[in-house]
């Protein structure tokens, strides 16, 4: 069945919220970051700042050599939740299949099927835009398209302001002329090959042979050569039911950068996580730990998890490996972001071997006592050594 | 002996009709295209029925010149498009930048000039857009930017309805758009006036009178026209303007659940065609 979708994507989101707030800020240069900390890095920035060569994650020392008058606002999280959740509430109005992006100002709404409610999509587009603006004071971009794809590229096409209407069966003449580049989902491995290969355009790159495309990206090519040409069958999902994951953070009371007391922090963390999951009755088949240093750098690592496991036993000796993977600088680390991601319901099968077995069922039965004290008696009630260390 | 005239061409002749828009997914659901018709598909579809449509969404987005030149081979050589100008010159005014905005516009609807498939521009202003001096200068400004273009105004405000808007109409050489809307005081009255004797040009919006401020396209265009209504338009008004024009056009907005099309095959059947 052809889809309706249609992208609504505040530009330079946190921007526009402090904006609406003070006006005072209108057209002048804005960086969101923490101003008082030497090693703040910007989270956001205004139009004027980016075009001064202001980036996302740029030190903001470095942001105000670039930008000298550049006004600086601390971040505001609540607030950035709090409009997400207006926008969401105007959406909720059209449909219940509503995508918002991370507090990004990204909303996905799935129209398709409502016309005879509604009226055709660009007209709810348009309401949805001119509500917002009246009713919220943030002059969204709106975008209609077939699928999340091409609605997003429309999007990045007319970034800070606009709309685009990609007519059905338009998508291929659409993407055709312009950068790859702007096609989501086409990664930094993959566009450094094209462009090795002189290939920066979408018709250049779909004009390849398949088998081509196949030497030059590898098993990407398949997916790149549908992306290029506008087909993307991934679904609007509900408010709420994003791709399930589990994310804790710590921030460090000293950056360290000693292995023992980066351990020492990330155990809660991964405890927290496995007992998160084990409440869902899921399990992970992937860990990330994401290690900011003091000078605002930033080193993801991540490993599988294989066999998939809630187990914080067998989570930590994971989350340790893709810890000192991340951990390589001399430099103090600040903050620590465990991930798990990629869950499922658990395969009933145990491991084949005896020996492997029996370590299996003994994590599993310490673990699940651990829960049961801490349920009766409060988290605190029982801990690991590791956890006191440091 | 005597040689036999051919007959003169009926001004009727010269009269192209068709609807507001032609994609609309729930047209298949009421029967107008087969069930499941793709969007890419319709127009094609479409113009196996009518000769002529207005095109709305350039309403919603500024006309892009691809875009233009993609439609035209889904559709016979002789098919029309008229083309409804972009909120941004009509509702949404920002009195810095709609001076670009005519730039852009003609740029987007050049392959329709150049192809000569364009017999009007439907200027559409809002209800709120009444007759004061601010405003009138904005048309005037607004109607010498496009000048060249064949231009069709439509008003919504019924303070607009005095003879000497359509005397300077007349000077200009354009277009009153005609409308039959529902009976309410503040609404532009249904006139059969014509200010340019090169074309005249009518919209059928549907009589739904609770539905017509309500927010909603759906509400809003939702009437079907009776044969006894169409035909004090094809028995008295039509004729008349046509006499008065070298062509005219007919599209009906009254789009909900395919109402449009039905009606407008009504008015041609009354019309004789």
């Amino acid at each position: 069945m052809e889809r309706t979708i249609i992208h609504l994507n505040i530009a330079d989101f946190a921007a526009a919220v402090e904006r609406r707030l003070d006006r005072r800020l209108d057209g002048r240069p804005l960086a969101i970051a923490a101003p008082a900390a030497s090693r703040a890095v910007v989270y956001d920035m205004s139009d004027e700042a980016y075009q001064a060569g202001v980036r996302k994650g740029m030190p903001l020392t470095r942001a105000t050599r670039l930008c000298r008058d550049l006004t600086v606002r601390p971040p505001q999280p609540a607030r950035y939740e709090q409009a997400m959740a207006d926008l969401l509430g105007q959406a909720r109005a059209y449909s219940p299949l509503i995508e918002p992006g991370d507090q990004d100002g990204h909303l996905f709404v799935d129209v398709t099927g409502t016309s005879r409610l509604f009226g055709p999509a660009v007209d709810v587009a348009w309401r949805l835009r001119r509500r917002t603006r009246q009713e919220l004071g943030l002059d969204p971009i709106w975008t209609v398209a077939a699928n999340k794809l091409v609605a997003k590229v429309a999007s990045r096409l007319v970034k800070p302001q606009g709309e685009y209407i990609v007519t059905p069966g338009d998508e291929e003449a659409f993407l055709s002329p312009l950068p790859v580049w702007l096609v989501p989902g086409i990664e930094a491995p993959d566009l450094s090959r094209l462009r090795e290969l002189n290939l920066t355009r979408v018709h250049q790159v779909t004009a390849l042979d398949p088998v081509h495309l196949e030497v030059a990206l590898g098993p990407r090519a398949a997916f790149v050569a549908a992306a290029l040409r506008g087909r993307d069958d991934a679904p609007v999902l509900p408010v709420g039911q994003k791709p399930p994951r589990v994310e804790l953070n710590q921030t460090l009371d000293t950056d360290s950068h000693d292995p023992a007391v980066l351990e020492a922090r990330l155990y809660p963390l991964v405890e927290a996580a496995g007992r998160q999951m084990r409440r869902q009755g899921r399990v992970a088949r992937r860990i990330a730990v994401t290690a900011d240093y003091s000078d605002g750098r930033r080193c993801v690592r991540q490993t599988r998890v294989e066999p998939p496991t809630a187990n914080d036993l067998a989570l930590f000796d994971l989350a340790r490996r893709a810890l000192h993977l991340a951990v390589v600088r001399r430099t103090r680390v600040r903050h620590l972001r465990l991930v798990c991601d990629r869950l499922i319901f658990p395969p009933a099968q145990l491991p084949l071997f005896e020996e492997e077995r029996r370590t299996v069922l003994r994590r599993e039965h310490l673990i699940a006592a651990m829960d049961r004290i801490r349920d009766r008696f409060g988290t605190q009630a029982v801990r690991m050594g590791r956890a006191a260390t440091g | 002996m005597q040689t036999a005239t051919p007959p003169s061409p009926s001004p009727l002749d010269r009269l192209r009709i068709g609807t507001c828009g032609y994609s609309y997914p729930e047209w298949g659901d009421a029967g107008f295209y087969p069930p499941g018709t793709p969007a890419q598909a319709m127009l094609s579809l479409y113009a196996r029925q009518f000769s002529i449509t207005e095109l709305n969404y350039t309403w919603y987005q500024m006309p892009k010149a691809a875009a233009m030149e993609r439609m035209l081979p889904k559709v016979p050589a002789q098919f029309g498009f008229a083309v409804k100008l972009t909120r941004s010159m009509t509702h949404e005014i920002d009195p810095h930048a709609w001076r670009g905005q005519v730039n852009q516009f003609r740029e987007g609807i050049a392959p329709l000039v150049q192809a000569d498939r364009l017999p009007a521009v439907l200027v559409q202003l809002p209800a709120a857009f009444e007759r004061n001096e601010a405003n009138r200068h904005y048309l005037a400004n607004l109607l010498d930017a496009l000048a060249g273009l064949p231009l069709a105004v439509e008003f919504r405000h019924h303070s607009w309805a005095t003879d000497r808007v359509f005397t300077e109409l007349e000077r200009r050489r354009v277009t009153l758009v005609s409308v039959d809307v529902p009976d309410l005081p503040y609404l532009f009255p249904a006139l059969d006036v014509v200010t340019n004797p090169d074309l005249f040009y009518i919209r059928f919006h549907g009589r739904n009178t609770r539905g017509w401020r309500s927010g909603n396209m759906q509400k809003q265009f939702d009437y079907l026209y009776s044969p006894a209504e169409l035909q004090t338009w094809s028995g008295e008004m039509i004729p008349k303007m046509a006499s008065q024009a070298h062509s005219g056009v007919i599209f009906f907005n009254n789009h909900v659940r395919a109402q449009a099309p039905r009606n407008a095959q009504m008015l041609i059947e009354q019309l004789g065609g």
